[in-house]
C-alpha cells in the first residue's frame, strides 16, 4: 500500500535524475547526454537546491513557530486545557496546509512543506502532552508512541528519512520509561530495534524501484548502527570513566551481570563483521561502511572491555592500523587487472559535490588550534610540576 | 522507468556509446564498485588519530621522554614527509594538479602538523621568541601557504587560512562563547578582508582559481559573525550596519552570478540576523509587534526565494 503523496513513478524519475548529475560531475557524460536524460524524466514535481531548501524550512519554522506564539500572546494565560486545545488545533493546522501547499504546487523537498509538517508533530504532540498530563500517570509513554507515529506517518506520507529516524528515536524512548532494570531496558530497546530492522529485511526482499531501495538501504544502516550502540555498552561507559559515575549501570558497564557484559563484548565483534561482509556481499556502500566505522568504535572500546590500561599512544596504534589497511587495499585493488578486483576499484570514479569547504578541510582547519590547546595545557603542566609556581600569582620569574 | 531501462534505451537511440553505456551499466548494477572515497577518508582519519595520539603522548609523558627525543622524533617525522613530497611531488602549476597518489595529500597534511607540534613544543619548552612567541604561528602561517601552493593541497590551506586566525588572535583555548570584545572584532573584520583580498588577488592572478572558495568562505564567516556583533553592540548607528548589508548584498550577488548558491545562505541568514537586531531594538523590545515583524519578515523572504529558485529553476 502507498500512502505517500508523490507517485512512486516521479519520484523514480528524480533519483534517476539526480545519479545523471553525479554522472555529469564525474565526467561520464557529456553536457547533451544530460540534457536527454534530464528530458527523459522530466518530472511535474517541483524541487530545489539544498540550500534554498534549509533556507525554506528555516523560515517556514519561524514564521509558524512565531505565529503560534502571537496566537498564545494575544489570549493571555489560557488554562491548561485551552492551551493543550490550541496546540492540537494549530497541528492539525500546520499538518493540512503542509499537505496543501504540497499537493497545489506539487512541492518535493522544498522545506517550506517539511517544516509545516514537523512543525505539526511537534505541536500536535506537545498539545497531547498537556491534555494526558491531566489524566495520565504514564503519559510519557503515549508520548513517545504518539511522537513515534506521527512521525511514520509523515515519513510515510512525504517521505523525510528524519521523520523515520525521528519515529524510531522515540520508540528507542520507551524502554527507558518504564521503570526496567538496566538489563531488561536494554534487552527490550534490542528487541525493538531488531523487529524493526527485521522489517526492512522483508520489505528489501520485495522488487522494487531504485529510490525506494535507496532509501530503505540508508534506514536499514541507521537500524544496524543503533543497534550496535545498544549492543556495546562500553560507549556510554567510556563518558562515565569521564564523570567518575559509578552507580549508573549505562555510566558503569562493569555493573552489568558478568554473562550479559560478554554476550555484548561478543556482540561488539559480530556485528561489524556480518555488516562488513555483508556489504561487501551485497555492494551496500551504506552497510558497508557503517560496518567499517563500528570495527573502529569496536577497536577504541576493546580495551575498556578487558579493563586493561589506556595510554595516550593507543590512537596511535589504531591510526597506523588504518592508514595500513587502506594503503594495503589501495596497492592491492591497484595491482589488479584493470585497477581492480572482484569489482571493487580504488579509481575515483564518482566525484562528489564541492560547495566550497567540505568537512575534511574544517577539520584541518582546526588542527592547529587543537595542537595549541594542547601545548597551554602542556606548559601550565609543567609550570606547576616542577615547582617554579608558588601559587598566589607569583611567578618563576618573580 | 528504470535507470537501467533508461541507459539501455539511450544506448540502442545511439545518444549513449556502447563503451559509455557498459560503464554506466556496471555501475549502476554494482558490478563496478569504487570505494576512493572509504580508503580517503580512512587513511584522514587514521592520519588525524595518530597526530591526536602523538599530541597525547608528548603532553602526558614529555617529562620521561625527554626533550632530545621529542624534538628529534617530529623534526624526523615532518622532514620525512616534506622531503618524499618534494621528491614524488608533480612539479609546481597554476592550475589544479592532481595528486601523485592517494596518500600525498594526507602526507604533506601530516607532515605540516607535526611541524606545527615541533614548534609549538620548542616554543612552550625554551621561550626562544620570548614575548613575541605568537610569531611561531605566522612563520607556521607562511610554511603552511607555500606548501599549499606548491603541491595544491586545500587540507593544508585551510590549517594555513587557521593558523594564520590565531596569529590575529582566534584560538581555540582562548575562545570564549558571546565575548566579542572589541579588538576582537577590529581584529576579525581585519583577518577577514586580508584573507578575501588575499584569495581575490591569487584569483584575478589566475594563480590556483580553486582556492578562492576557501579562501571566501573563511573571510565570509569572520567578518560577518564580526559585523553582527558590532551591530549588536552599536545597533543601526554605526558603520557595522551598512557594513553587513553591503557585505551580505556582495555575497548574495556573487552568489547569484556564479550560481554557488551556499553563499546565498550565508548572505541571507546572516543579513536576517543584522536586520532582526536592528528592528526589534528599534520596537523597543514590544512583545506584538516582534511577533507581527518575524511572521512578515519570514514571510518576505520566504516568497523571495521562492521566486529566485524559479527564476533559477527557469534559466536551467
Amino acid at each position: 500500500m502507498n500512502f505517500s503523496l508523490y507517485p512512486p513513478q516521479e519520484e523514480e524519475k528524480i533519483y534517476i535524475a539526480g545519479r545523471a548529475k553525479t554522472w555529469h560531475r564525474s565526467g561520464l557524460i557529456t553536457e547533451d547526454q544530460l540534457r536527454a536524460i534530464a528530458e527523459a524524466t522530466r518530472t511535474e514535481l517541483r524541487q530545489t537546491n539544498p540550500f534554498f531548501r534549509v533556507l525554506f524550512y528555516l523560515f517556514t519554522c519561524l514564521c509558524a513557530g512565531a505565529l503560534v506564539a502571537l496566537f498564545f500572546w494575544l489570549i493571555d494565560r489560557p488554562g491548561h486545557k485551552v492551551m493543550a486545545m490550541m496546540l492540537m488545533g494549530f497541528g492539525v493546522i500546520y499538518y493540512a496546509a503542509a499537505e496543501y501547499i504540497t499537493v497545489k504546487n506539487r512541492l518535493y523537498r522544498h522545506g517550506i512543506e517539511e517544516g509545516l509538517a514537523l512543525m505539526a508533530m511537534f505541536l500536535f504532540c506537545a498539545g497531547c502532552n498537556l491534555f494526558l498530563d491531566m489524566r495520565h500517570q504514564q503519559s510519557d509513554i503515549l508520548l513517545s508512541i504518539l511522537f513515534s507515529v506521527a512521525a511514520l506517518g509523515i515519513y510515510l506520507r512525504f517521505g523525510h528519512l528524519y521523520a523515520a529516524s525521528i519515529s524510531v528515536i522515540a520508540l528507542c524512548v520507551i524502554p527507558f520509561q518504564c521503570s526496567l532494570s538496566p538489563v531488561a531496558e536494554r534487552l527490550l530497546l534490542l528487541v525493538i530495534l531488531c523487529c524493526l530492522f527485521a522489517l526492512g529485511l522483508i520489505e528489501d526482499k520485495r522488487d522494487r524501484e531504485d529510490f525506494r531501495k535507496n532509501q530503505l538501504a540508508k534506514i536499514k544502516a541507521g537500524l544496524l548502527v543503533a543497534i550496535y550502540l545498544t549492543v556495546n555498552l562500553e560507549i556510554l561507559g567510556m563518558i562515565g570513566s569521564f564523570s567518575g559515575e559509578t552507580r549508573n549501570a549505562h555510566l558503569y558497564p562493569q555493573l552489568f551481570p558478568p554473562l550479559f557484559y560478554w554476550l555484548s563484548y561478543v556482540c561488539t565483534f559480530l556485528i561489524p563483521a556480518a555488516a562488513i561482509y555483508w556489504g561487501i556481499k551485497s555492494r551496500k556502500r551504506l552497510l558497508l561502511n557503517a560496518g567499517l566505522v563500528m570495527a573502529c568504535v569496536t577497536l577504541a572500546t576493546n580495551k575498556s572491555y578487558l579493563g586493561m590500561t589506556r595510554y595516550a599512544w593507543d590512537p596511535i596504534i589504531l591510526g597506523v592500523v588504518l592508514i595500513g589497511l587502506s594503503l594495503l587495499i589501495t596497492r592491492w585493488l591497484n595491482a589488479g587487472p584493470d585497477q581492480k578486483r572482484f569489482g571493487f576499484t580504488a579509481r575515483e570514479i564518482l566525484k562528489p559535490e564541492d560547495n566550497g569547504l567540505n568537512p575534511a578541510d574544517i577539520a584541518a582547519a582546526l588542527t592547529p588550534g587543537v595542537v595549541d590547546a594542547m601545548k597551554l595545557q602542556t606548559a601550565q603542566d609543567s609550570f606547576f610540576q616542577d615547582g617554579s609556581s608558588g601559587g598566589g600569582g607569583t611567578s618563576r620569574n618573580y | 522507468m528504470t535507470l537501467s531501462n533508461l541507459i539501455r534505451k539511450m544506448q540502442s537511440e545511439q545518444k549513449l556509446g556502447e563503451e559509455q553505456a557498459g560503464l554506466l551499466l556496471d555501475l549502476q548494477k554494482k558490478r563496478i564498485f569504487p570505494i576512493h572515497r572509504e580508503l580517503r577518508f580512512f587513511l584522514y582519519a587514521g592520519i588525524l588519530l595518530v597526530v591526536a595520539g602523538t599530541g597525547l603522548t608528548i603532553k602526558q609523558y614529555f617529562d620521561d621522554l625527554g626533550d632530545v627525543a621529542i624534538i628529534s622524533a617530529l623534526t624526523l617525522c615532518f622532514v620525512s614527509a616534506f622531503a618524499y613530497c618534494f621528491i614524488k611531488g608533480h612539479p609546481y602549476d597554476s592550475e589544479e594538479v592532481p595528486s601523485p597518489h592517494l596518500f600525498f595529500d594526507y602526507l604533506l597534511f601530516f607532515g605540516c602538523t607535526f611541524f606545527a607540534m615541533d614548534i609549538a613544543y620548542m616554543e612552550m619548552r625554551f621561550s626562544v621568541l620570548g614575548d613575541a612567541w605568537k610569531s611561531y604561528l605566522l612563520l607556521s602561517a607562511v610554511l603552511f601557504f607555500f606548501l599549499s601552493y606548491r603541491f595544491d593541497n586545500r587540507l593544508v590551506l585551510s590549517m594555513a587560512l587557521s593558523t594564520l586566525a590565531a596569529w590575529f588572535g582566534f584560538t581555540l583555548s582562548e575562545f570564549q562563547w558571546f565575548l566579542f570584545s572589541e579588538h576582537y572584532r577590529l581584529y576579525a573584520m581585519a583577518y577577514g578582508t586580508l584573507v578575501f583580498f588575499g584569495g581575490f588577488i591569487f584569483y584575478r592572478l589566475e594563480i590556483k582559481k580553486h582556492f578562492f572558495e576557501i579562501y571566501l568562505n573563511f573571510a565570509l564567516h569572520f567578518l560577518c559573525i564580526a559585523l553582527i556583533t558590532g551591530v549588536g553592540k552599536y545597533l543601526i548607528f554605526s558603520i557595522y550596519f551598512p557594513a553587513l548589508l553591503a557585505a551580505c548584498a556582495a555575497l548574495a550577488f556573487y552568489a547569484t552570478r556564479v550560481s554557488k548558491f551556499s553563499y546565498l545562505l550565508y548572505a541571507i541568514i546572516y543579513g536576517y540576523i543584522g536586520v532582526s537586531i536592528v528592528v526589534v531594538d528599534f520596537l523597543h523590545r514590544s512583545t506584538l509587534f516582534t511577533l507581527i515583524y518575524f511572521i512578515l519578515s519570514s514571510l518576505l523572504v520566504i516568497r523571495g526565494i521562492y521566486k529566485m529558485s524559479r527564476k533559477f529553476r527557469e534559466e536551467q
